[in-house]
């Protein structure tokens, strides 16, 4: 892996050396030769950051090219907390995150950069938990979805959360290399006491596809699944959420997920050393405009308005 | 790699006779053909390419999985591999990947057994019928049938499956809570809660569709093997006053054995090797099965559901490649086993 890494990383310098070659000359030839025709400076804008906002952040980048031809934003992926890293030693102009900056690392930038850190909300994100109409129960917390899903869980039927219902829990997930699998882990499997991330149980049903899930409660009186709220469907049922038993669950929705009150909810952010400037601030207002908005609920997640 | 046994061989043989012979008149007429006798040599090479063509694939093709998978191979933690179900290849960040694949081989031969218990006993009934029984029309309309259920992509049967079987599966293995129905498939494993099937895409729906898959093969091979059975054999049989049943059951079958054995094995690599109808007919869960129908996971439906986002050259990228070997070892030592039995008919037939 290391190998490739190098190879790859030499071609990228390679072409990157290549490439600003050609726009030096590209430039020179435009300026003596019409100067009637005034071209755009070519100009790249670096993002990088959460996995799970690649798509996200790809999907912005292509469209904004019709936007503004002359502006290549780079999408990268590789974790939040690269993002920031790289946010530090200045290799990237945008760092995606799916959670929020940490003090220390705001400091760290400020430290290094000298500047102060930007925050932008671009988006929510949300996950429904699903079952059976069949199913009384219609509300459960953080702490027993944990018990459910994750390793060394110790529940695995249906009347331990609620006595009126009673059978074996039949667990509908996705496949091992979805973002919504590694966002449920994050979010109700918790840590071991070791404070590592607890990872998901075994005999799960891994499908294809969250429409698939939502396919497979519908028909399981003992279903239980989770999807994106988008997937709600008259034959399924979500559960409303609530933080610790007792208190009161929040029902999912647009609002619950943009007010941050429905606890399987997070913003997703966009981080800059200092204001941004330039085309990095075009880009940046356009994504939080309706059109930028537009491909936020096109890629699964919640827009801001 | 599903090497077809000799008895395939008659058929294709007898198709190809008249060719020559068509020829051979055409030929003497015009005689200044000598840019064919030039071609000769090189045809003949390039048949005896074709031929060797196949062997030089099969190791290619072992040469490849190896070496993708040989980084990894002294890495592994072998018993782990074989001894715990925790397949967990994408950790969190800051977790070890977990590649126990005890639960994915479990799938793979529980899936195939129960396709074998049902494509066995059905496959060796139509065979008999075919090659004993049925006369004139019906015969070649069956043989033909069959034929062409062999021809159905497996894509399809996953699909026929995941839509049609998988839904039937379901509403049969259902019970409402306390029922006596219930407690019937729970005492017989039938289900593994009091409600039944958890999900109409499970062991026992593949089981049926790697049945479906196999049998084709499970009867032209055996209608093969029963014909070869000289006819003295039956006469001598019926001769001595036993009844067709009688001798099927104690004359056909005994002098067919290996043959029948081969086309049963035969049926087994095509149910362990099978990828698409597995992949959405068995429910893809990563667990032991404790009851008929559980949903499982194949090593097959692994290999094809998770080798697209691999990093390639990473731990899991090889340790897919190692389950490919695991996959090819046992399917090629059931082929080889299959190709020695055949090789047994044949020596006990000259003597």
């Amino acid at each position: 892996m290391n190998k490739s890494l190098i190879t790859f990383s030499a071609a990228t310098i390679a072409a990157v050396f290549a490439f600003s070659g050609c726009g030096k000359k590209g430039e020179d030839s435009g300026g003596s030769g019409t100067p009637d025709a005034p071209k755009k400076k070519m100009v790249e804008i670096r993002a990088k950051g959460s996995d799970t906002m690649i798509q996200l952040a790809t999907a912005w980048a292509e469209d904004y090219r019709k936007v503004a031809p002359n502006v290549m934003v780079n999408a990268n992926g590789g974790g939040s907390g690269t993002g920031i890293a790289s946010l530090q030693n200045g290799t990237t102009d945008i760092c995606n995150a799916s959670r929020e900056i940490k003090p220390e690392e705001k400091a760290k930038v400020k430290e290094v950069t000298g500047k102060e850190v930007k925050e932008f909300v671009v988006a929510y994100d949300a996950l429904a938990i699903y079952s059976n109409p069949a199913n009384p129960i219609k509300e459960i917390s953080i702490e027993e979805l944990r018990e459910i899903w994750a390793e060394g869980g110790t529940i695995t039927t249906w009347d331990v959360i609620n006595p009126a219902f009673t059978g074996k829990i039949s667990l509908f997930g996705r496949q091992n290399n979805s973002g919504t699998y590694d966002y449920l882990r994050e979010h109700v499997c918790g840590k071991t006491a070791e404070g590592k991330q607890r990872e998901f149980r075994g005999g799960i049903s891994e499908m294809n596809g969250s429409a698939e899930v939502v396919e497979n409660v519908a028909k399981t009186p003992t279903g239980l699944g989770y999807s994106g709220m988008g997937y709600k469907t008259p034959t399924v049922n979500w559960l409303k959420i609530s933080k610790k038993k007792g208190e009161a669950g929040v029902e999912p929705g647009i609002e619950a997920a943009r007010s941050g009150s429905y606890p399987i909810s997070r913003k997703l952010y966009i981080y800059t050393a200092g204001e941004p400037t330039g085309e990095t601030k075009a880009f940046i207002d356009w994504i939080l405009s309706d059109e930028g908005q537009k491909i936020v609920a096109k890629e699964g997640f919640v827009s801001l308005k | 790699m599903s090497s077809r046994p000799a008895g395939k061989i008659p058929d294709g043989a007898a198709f190809l006779t008249p060719t020559p012979s068509m020829h051979a008149p055409a030929a003497s007429h015009r005689k200044p053909f000598r840019l064919l006798d030039a071609l000769e040599k090189p045809i003949e090479w390039i048949i005896r390419a074709c031929g060797w063509s196949s062997i030089v694939c099969i190791v290619a093709i072992f040469v490849f999985i190896f070496k993708e998978a040989a980084p990894e191979v002294p890495k592994l933690d072998w018993i782990y591999f074989f001894t715990s179900s925790r397949w967990i290849p994408n950790p969190a960040p800051g977790n070890e990947a977990s590649f126990g694949a005890l639960a994915l081989l479990v799938g793979t031969f529980s899936v195939t057994a129960i396709a074998l218990l049902l494509a066995v006993p059905i496959g060796l009934g139509a065979a008999v019928y075919i090659s004993e029984f049925a006369k004139g029309k019906v015969k070649e309309t069956l043989k033909i049938v069959i034929e062409l259920l062999a021809a159905i992509p497996s894509i399809v049967w996953g699909f026929i499956g995941l839509m049609v079987l998988g839904p039937i599966v379901k509403s049969v293995f259902t019970a409402a809570p306390g029922s006596a129905w219930g407690h019937i498939m729970m005492t017989l494993h039938l289900a593994s809660a009091d409600t039944g099937a958890a999900q109409g895409t499970n062991l026992l729906t593949g089981g049926i569709i790697l049945a479906l898959m196999s049998v084709p093969i499970i009867v032209s091979l055996s209608e093969d093997a029963l014909r070869a059975v000289p006819d003295s054999f039956r006469e001598a049989s019926l001769a001595l006053g036993a009844n067709p049943w009688e001798t099927v059951r104690r004359v056909l079958f005994p002098a067919a054995r290996n043959g029948l054995l081969a086309a049963c094995m035969l049926g087994m690599g095509r149910a362990v090797g099978e990828t698409m109808a597995v992949l959405l007919a068995t429910g893809h869960n990563n667990r032991i099965p404790a009851a008929l129908t559980d949903p499982v996971r194949t090593m097959t439906a692994t290999i094809a559901a998770e080798m697209g986002e691999t990093v390639h050259g990473d731990a899991h990228y090889r340790v897919l490649f190692i389950l490919g070997i695991v996959l090819f070892v046992i399917t090629c030592s059931i082929n080889v086993a299959a190709d020695l039995i055949i090789k047994g008919v044949k020596k006990s037939n000259n003597a």
